[in-house]
């Protein structure tokens, strides 16, 4: 009855901190380790949300046929991929490629005959999966080891000697990734926040679905926002002088009745022009980095050519949506589809998604 | 059991009988009487039975009493109990030949309702028959329909494959050819699939178009002869057989349940349910949570776990199985799963496992961001999810950290309409945040929430914040008491919450909640509901110190304080009285444990807290007990002339208990009751110090325990002799 004496007792003294005792220090979020566990956990973004970059480093072009396997390196370029994010793998370990494949092989056999009220014996060999690493597709040593994954299958009315076509290719990525984050996760985690598919529906569902049901990971659709195509835009511009992106298309909605859809083309020495007068303030003031670009300069690049569309159409492109960036570099589409077609500037353009993925992590 | 049901009750019910005398000494009358009608009833149905296996050919149905007897007695049976096989061959028989027509037939064929199996003769003969005798097409349609149904029930299908060539010459029948297919579709072999039966079903398609059914048996006939079926079928065809309208479902099931048999299904509904809970999964693919299974994937285990075997949380199925295996409990291949079985959750209390609990947060951090933040919506699923988190955390007690990181972002985006009850559940579960942060993440989003929301969801609101205290209260003196205190005052790692960022922390509530209460409370008009659960949240705030050991007192602000005294209904009044005799319980004790600790190590309560707390309890006594309402040294100035002109008699009086609003009724009442005769209510009269005692004690008794709390503690009675030796006496 008397809890005076009770909480006098309880009341703090100056010392030092004293470790708590393992048990609460699981999940719990008592008081003492709420933010303490979280930070570690990454959960800190919730409280000092992540943004995106505000300056990146010009897309040097690398050439990566020294680093990649040149095989590897064609069949990233010159097609495109639909994106995802993918949560951090557990347990996932870059020397079991082998038994994953096989894994992978039986359980798409296993999806396939699924509602088949007989068992199929041409099923069996129908498909042949690889899963392989991309050496030399990374950037910093926080980032792992990128990794294909390819889907092989006989057309189903093949003869009986024809070969086995690929029909789905994937690949899970990692390139330049924040290392404050990839350094918070346990060591049990492969962080390849991005994932790239290419082929058939069903057969992306089954990949996806083997890879949550193994690795304890999640799949969520990545899309490329607006902010992200304009740096795009900028970033390719930014490559002309070393490799002619043709032209600048960017493909803009304006929200009017009836919807209206603008296909922006713009000359490559133009953007080229434009691009530098924005950018000599910039490379004047900075002498040591001067291959790094800020955001400032990627919104005045795009907000000069809206005002250059102003002049002549009298349509203002601010109230529209950027929907698509495109030259000969590559594209890219807010539903998250993206084509590299110059294996130069791959990293660069891998760099911004695998940003874009971070992002989307949950946690 | 079931199969000796019928025909051969004959039997069972003469033996029966031979036992009736012999027990008949020590059984009543009664007994014997029903059991002898029960003997009759299924005598009466063998009779019928006999009736249909023997009648002649051509007996006229019209008029025929018999026959109208014998199967109102068929039916009765079938509907309640279902068919033996052998009544099910005799009546099948008898329908299928017309020996009486087709209107018998009909009425025969709906109520073949088998009580355990059907016998493949009879279905087979049945099958011949269509050809032989001139059934009408409907009534071979519902036949093909009931052979559907029973389907799994036929005992063997060995003689029914044999005739698939002549079941199949019946697909050029129009009306019969969707529920010919279906039955061919279950009864298909690999060697019934012939080159001639691809040509006949193609030309079947060029006649009818691409119908399902046809194309439903072409994939099947692909799937054996691939070669022989070039035609491409779209990977998913859209719906499976129609589940037609079948009238012995109900019935099938109904009677298989009081047989305390299994319901199987029919196969058509197993295949379309099946269809359709796949279509679901792949909108809401995040919402499902993961089947609980064991990891896939072993690893060439580290020598410390393969030392012992682990023991997959599947197979444990009990709280004490899991209790003997704890040490050697293998964590499921998705952590996701845990969340759907209660005993797993319990396990998940005491893992220690970081990457666990990571792996757990990232699967509910991506399966919330996915369908609550990126795309909308308001589906069974949805609520369901919600609801299995929200008892997950209820299991816990705990909140989940990145259901947190969700709610800081969702609560920018949301409508406050949208699953109320869950999202303000997941909200009240927050852990403390950093008063530096508090603002940003939860004020901000939840200021701009309130003030444009309805009044249920400003009370909503009000009950989540008042949970959400309560937690960390209780977290607080869990926490307090089980660390021998370990809080520290001067933290050395900007991480760690001390003691005093703590109680900033619950200031920073407490404060946020008094400016919204105060404002809520004008905008709704002093609503007494609102105030209710503003109420509620000060009756949690008034006891931190006593009840959770956190040195912090906070007082409300003057636009709670007097809505709440000045309320019309006696129930706020009683409760702001308990609130402040609480209130004044805390800071007495607070106050004399300042006196006895060395000053340095001392909480500090501030002095304007003590100066508020006092203000408050004067104001209140003068207005409800010294009829001095307009005191000088209040918050409330109304100018004398303004007074006067009001015209109010006595106004310093108005609120004492006897005038005030709230409790004018129980004074009238006290009055009748104190003075019965008296035709003129002079209210006034209580005033005298003996009824104001009767008449305080009058109102304690009407359950006005706070009112009574504060009157004792806080108001000392300068009683006379007299009183003081009622008061006595009365205790």
């Amino acid at each position: 009855m008397d809890p005076l004496s009770e909480s006098g007792m309880r009341t703090p003294h100056n010392g030092a901190v004293v470790q708590r005792r393992s048990k609460t220090r699981s999940y719990r979020q008592s008081y003492r380790s709420c933010l303490g566990t979280a930070s570690r956990l990454g959960v800190t973004p919730a409280l000092t949300a992540r943004r995106l970059n505000a300056s990146r480093r010009a897309a040097k072009p690398q050439n990566l046929a020294d680093k990649v396997n040149p095989e590897h390196l064609a069949l990233l370029v010159k097609a495109e991929w639909q994106l995802s994010y993918v949560t951090p793998l557990y347990q996932f370990r870059h020397t079991q490629l082998r038994s994953y494949s096989r894994q992978l092989a039986a359980f798409i056999v296993a999806e396939k005959q699924q509602g088949l009220a007989v068992e199929v014996s041409e099923l069996h060999n129908s498909y042949r999966v690889s899963l392989s690493v991309v050496q030399g597709l990374t950037e910093s040593e926080d980032d792992a080891e990128t990794v294909l994954i390819q889907i092989h299958s006989k057309p189903m009315f093949a003869r009986q000697d024809e070969p086995q076509r690929s029909v789905w290719s994937g690949w899970l990525t990692c390139v330049h990734g924040s290392p404050e984050y990839l350094r918070s996760l346990p060591k049990d985690f492969t962080c390849l926040p991005l994932f790239g598919s290419r082929g058939p529906e069903y057969l992306s569902r089954v990949v996806k679905s083997w890879f949550q049901k193994t690795f304890d990971c999640c799949f969520g659709s990545l899309e490329i926002n607006h902010t992200s195509l304009q740096w795009f835009a900028a970033l390719w511009t930014d490559c002309h002088s070393q490799s002619h992106i043709q032209h600048l298309r960017m493909l803009w909605t304006i929200p009017a009745a009836p919807p209206l859809q603008i296909t922006y083309t713009v000359d490559p020495q133009d953007a080229w022009d434009l691009w530098n007068s924005v950018r000599k303030e910039a490379t004047a003031a900075v002498t040591e980095d001067a291959a790094s670009i800020d955001l400032e300069e990627v919104t005045g690049f795009l907000q000069a050519l809206k005002s250059h569309f102003y002049r002549h159409f009298r349509l203002d492109l601010s109230a529209g949506t950027l929907q698509q960036v495109s030259t000969a570099l590559g594209s890219a589409k807010s539903s998250g589809r993206i084509k590299m077609s110059n294996s130069r500037h791959v990293i660069a353009t891998l760099t911004l998604l695998t940003e874009c993925a971070l992002l989307r992590m949950p946690i | 059991m079931a199969e000796t049901l019928c025909l051969s009750d004959s039997d069972r019910s003469s033996s029966s009988d031979q036992s009736v005398p012999s027990r008949s000494n020590n059984r009543s009358l009664r007994i014997a009487e029903k059991e002898r009608k029960k003997n009759e009833a299924e005598d009466s149905f063998v009779l019928a039975l006999r009736y249909f296996s023997e009648v002649e050919a051509g007996t006229p149905v019209t008029g025929n009493d018999e026959l109208d007897r014998n199967l109102a007695v068929v039916e009765k049976v079938a509907f309640s109990k279902g068919l033996s096989p052998e009544a099910i061959s005799v009546l099948l028989e008898f329908a299928m030949s017309l020996r009486m027509g087709s209107s018998p037939c009909v009425r025969v064929l709906k109520c073949l309702i088998p009580a355990s199996v059907v016998p493949q003769q009879a279905v087979v003969r049945a099958v011949v028959w269509l050809n032989v005798s001139k059934i009408p097409i409907s009534t071979q349609v519902l036949f093909i329909k009931w052979v559907l149904t029973v389907f799994d029930l036929i005992d063997a299908k060995d003689q029914l494959r044999a005739i698939y060539g002549f079941i199949f010459s019946f697909i050029t029948e129009e009306n019969l050819c969707p529920y010919i297919c279906h039955l061919l579709y279950l009864l298909t072999r690999k060697e019934n699939v012939h080159l001639y039966r691809v040509r006949k079903l193609l030309e079947l398609q060029s006649k009818l178009g691409r119908q399902p059914f046809l194309m439903h048996l072409l994939s099947l006939y692909k799937v054996f002869c691939p070669e022989l079926v070039t035609l491409s079928i779209p990977s998913r065809i859209r719906s499976g057989f129609k589940n037609y309208i079948s009238p012995w479902k109900s019935a099938l099931v109904a009677v298989q349940k009081s047989n305390g048999q299994q319901v199987s299904s029919s196969i058509s509904a197993a295949f379309t349910i099946k269809e359709k809970s796949i279509s679901r999964k792949r909108k809401h693919c995040h919402l499902d949570l993961p089947a609980l299974s064991s990891v896939l994937n072993k690893e060439p285990q580290s020598e410390q776990t393969s030392r012992r075997k682990m023991v997959p949380l599947v197979h444990l199925s009990s709280f004490a199985q899991m209790l003997k295996d704890m040490h050697r409990i293998e964590l499921p291949a998705q952590m996701g799963s845990l969340l759907g079985s209660s005993l797993a959750l319990q396990y998940l209390d005491c893992v220690q496992e970081e990457s666990a609990l990571l792996r757990l947060n990232f699967w509910l951090g991506c399966a919330l961001h996915e369908e609550f933040l990126f795309c909308r919506q308001t589906s069974e699923e949805a609520l369901q999810f919600l609801n299995n988190l929200l008892s997950a955390q209820h299991f816990l007690q705990e909140g989940f950290s990145s259901s947190d990181a969700f709610l800081y972002k969702f609560l920018n985006v949301w409508d406050g309409s949208l699953l109320r009850p869950q999202i303000l559940g997941l909200l009240s579960n927050i852990p403390v945040i950093p008063s530096t942060q508090i603002g940003r993440l939860l004020f901000e989003p939840l200021t701009q929430l309130f003030f444009t929301s309805s009044m249920f969801f400003k009370c909503g609101l009000m009950e989540c914040l008042n949970n959400m205290l309560l937690k960390w209260l209780t977290w607080h003196s869990v926490y307090a008491l089980e660390d021998d205190l370990d809080i520290s005052l001067n933290s050395h790692t900007s991480i760690n919450i001390t003691l005093s960022g703590f109680k900033d922390s619950v200031m920073e509530l407490v404060h946020f909640v008094g400016r919204l209460a105060s404002l809520g409370l004008q905008l709704e008009g002093c609503n007494t509901l609102l105030l209710s659960f503003i109420l509620d949240f000060y009756e949690t705030v008034c006891d931190t110190f006593l009840k959770f050991g956190l040195p912090l007192v906070v007082m409300p602000p003057p636009g709670v304080f007097y809505p709440a005294l000045l309320a019309t209904d006696p129930v706020s009044v009683d409760r702001l009285a308990y609130i402040m005799h609480r209130y004044k319980l805390n800071l007495t004790s607070a106050k004399s444990q300042e006196k006895q600790t060395e000053p340095q190590q001392a909480f500090h309560i501030s002095r304007h807290t003590f100066r508020q707390f006092n203000h408050y309890l004067v104001f209140m006594v003068n207005c409800l007990w010294n009829c001095r309402m307009f005191h000088a040294n209040t918050d409330m100035h109304v100018r004398e002339e303004l007074l006067h002109k009001s015209n109010v008699p006595q106004y310093w009086t108005r609120f004492d208990f006897i005038h005030h609003p709230a409790f004018t009724g129980y004074a009238v009442d006290f009055h009748q009751k104190c003075w019965p005769g008296k035709k003129d209510v002079d209210v006034n009269s209580i005033k005298q110090s003996k009824p104001w005692s009767w008449y305080l004690e009058y109102l304690f008794n009407q359950g006005f325990d706070g009112l009574k709390d504060f009157v004792h503690s806080s108001i000392s009675r300068q009683v006379t002799a007299g009183d003081k030796l009622q008061d006595s006496q009365q205790r």
